[in-house]
């Protein structure tokens, strides 16, 4: 499946979760990261985030897509391609 | 499960925030002639905030192919040991040069023996090396077949199908590979027949260093497909060294030469007709010299974007009914041969089917 997720954390909060989504997704753009994962990477990412962020206040929405779903318009700058061709 | 990152630019990598870390350096820019190497290990801050540093994600990696002058430390390869990531160099002219091989994480004593033990003992040896040829001449075979209306080819089906016969009479590893030999002559002068142009003209078989450019494409596809099979054969309990068909005395490690064998028609040899006659890589992406030709650096990058490409697309399996990528093909195979080992199941070679 293929994710999109982005976050709405507290400031001193924000570099650990950008820091922990490094490890699974591609950056693309500020507080938004995406790519493909196993269920099973998904699963233990979900449950790093919610150790890491307070649910009373940070937010982080998670956007599973098919890849019949998926199209990626780009307008203007696009910041990071998620490939794996450096 | 992770992807393979293919790696074109010249730079840095690095353990970074636990993950991978990509800071590409422009070769002028801290480049020393005189040690020709990156000075040091230097941090390369940029200062005016443009940050040139690529996070990878680590939980994306399966392997990494460095095709460029890369920098890194033991620190970086004590990481990929951990996630147990494969590095797969590749020299300036884009010939195999080696692996990072992390520490084995599975290990199976038990299967260790069974593997040395069919080794050992000529007869069961020849029984998996006798597989080795049938499976892959019964897919070259395949590969000439699908091209058949072509009249001209049925010559070299008729030379291959004869060999073929033999190789239940082979007594011993040396006639084998003479068989093997005979079956792969035939089917590369099959070659000019399917290919059609002047450029990729075969001759003959020729390596270290290729002399032309169907040789240099056959190279480069064989070594991209052995380092894939090795991947597939790090995440089994198997131990890549010790291999049935070719000797294992051999400086790679030969198992993966052994299944290799069994994938070079249905993908190298295929994805290479497809690149031709599809006219998506022509005389420019080559470097031709008096008595070598190698792949450019652009047509390295094509080549591999393919066969990235068709590694990962997907087939439905007749006996899982559930769609398999090639990549898992490769794994597959190296599950029915320790099946085969543990005295499971008799092993039966993978035989194209669905073109």
């Amino acid at each position: 499946m293929y994710y999109i997720v982005v976050y709405d954390v507290e400031e001193k909060r924000v570099a650990k979760v950008c820091k922990l989504l490094r490890k699974y997704l591609h950056w693309v753009q500020n507080s938004v990261f995406e790519g493909e994962l196993s269920d099973g990477k998904f699963m233990e990412l979900k449950y790093r985030l919610f150790e890491l962020i307070d649910p009373e206040v940070d937010s982080v929405i998670i956007y599973a897509l098919q890849g019949r779903w998926r199209n990626r318009e780009v307008i203007g700058l696009n910041k990071n391609v998620a490939g794996n061709v450096i | 499960m992770g992807r393979p990152y293919y790696i074109f630019s010249s730079g840095i990598l690095r353990r970074k925030d636990n993950t991978l870390y990509f800071e590409s350096v422009e070769a002028n820019d801290v480049f020393d002639e005189e040690v020709l190497c990156f000075v040091g290990y230097p941090d390369v801050d940029d200062s005016e905030g443009v940050s040139k540093r690529k996070p990878i994600p680590v939980e994306d990696v399966d392997s990494i192919y460095v095709f460029s002058e890369i920098t890194f430390n033991t620190r970086f390869l004590n990481f990929l040991s951990q996630n147990n990531i494969l590095l797969h160099v590749f020299n300036y002219y884009g010939f195999y040069s080696g692996t990072f091989y992390p520490r084995e994480f599975l290990n199976s004593g038990r299967l260790i023996v069974k593997q040395v033990e069919n080794y050992i003992f000529d007869d069961l040896r020849l029984i998996l090396a006798r597989k080795f040829v049938d499976g892959s001449s019964y897919n070259m075979l395949r590969n000439l077949k699908s091209y058949m209306p072509n009249d001209d080819l049925k010559v070299y089906v008729d030379a291959i199908e004869e060999e073929r016969v033999k190789i239940e009479s082979c007594g011993d590893i040396s006639e084998l590979m003479a068989c093997e030999g005979h079956i792969r002559n035939a089917y590369y002068g099959a070659w000019d027949l399917i290919t059609k142009d002047d450029f990729f003209a075969f001759d003959k078989r020729t390596k270290q260093p290729p002399r032309n450019a169907i040789n240099a494409l056959i190279s480069f596809g064989n070594s991209m497909l052995y380092t894939a099979v090795l991947g597939e054969i790090y995440k089994t309990h198997l131990n890549p060294t010790i291999s049935y068909l070719h000797e294992p005395s051999e400086r790679r490690f030969s198992l993966a030469l052994d299944i290799a064998e069994l994938f070079k028609p249905i993908i190298v040899d295929r994805l290479i007709f497809k690149l031709i006659n599809k006219k998506q890589i022509s005389q420019e992406d080559f470097e031709v010299d008096l008595n070598f030709c190698y792949l450019s650096e652009e047509g390295r990058k094509k080549f591999v974007k393919e066969f990235n490409d068709l590694v990962e697309s997907t087939i439905k399996h007749r006996n899982l009914g559930r769609n398999v990528s090639y990549r898992g093909l490769i794994r597959l195979e190296c599950y029915k041969l320790i099946k085969h080992l543990l005295g499971d199941q008799d092993y039966e070679p993978i035989k194209v089917w669905w073109y």
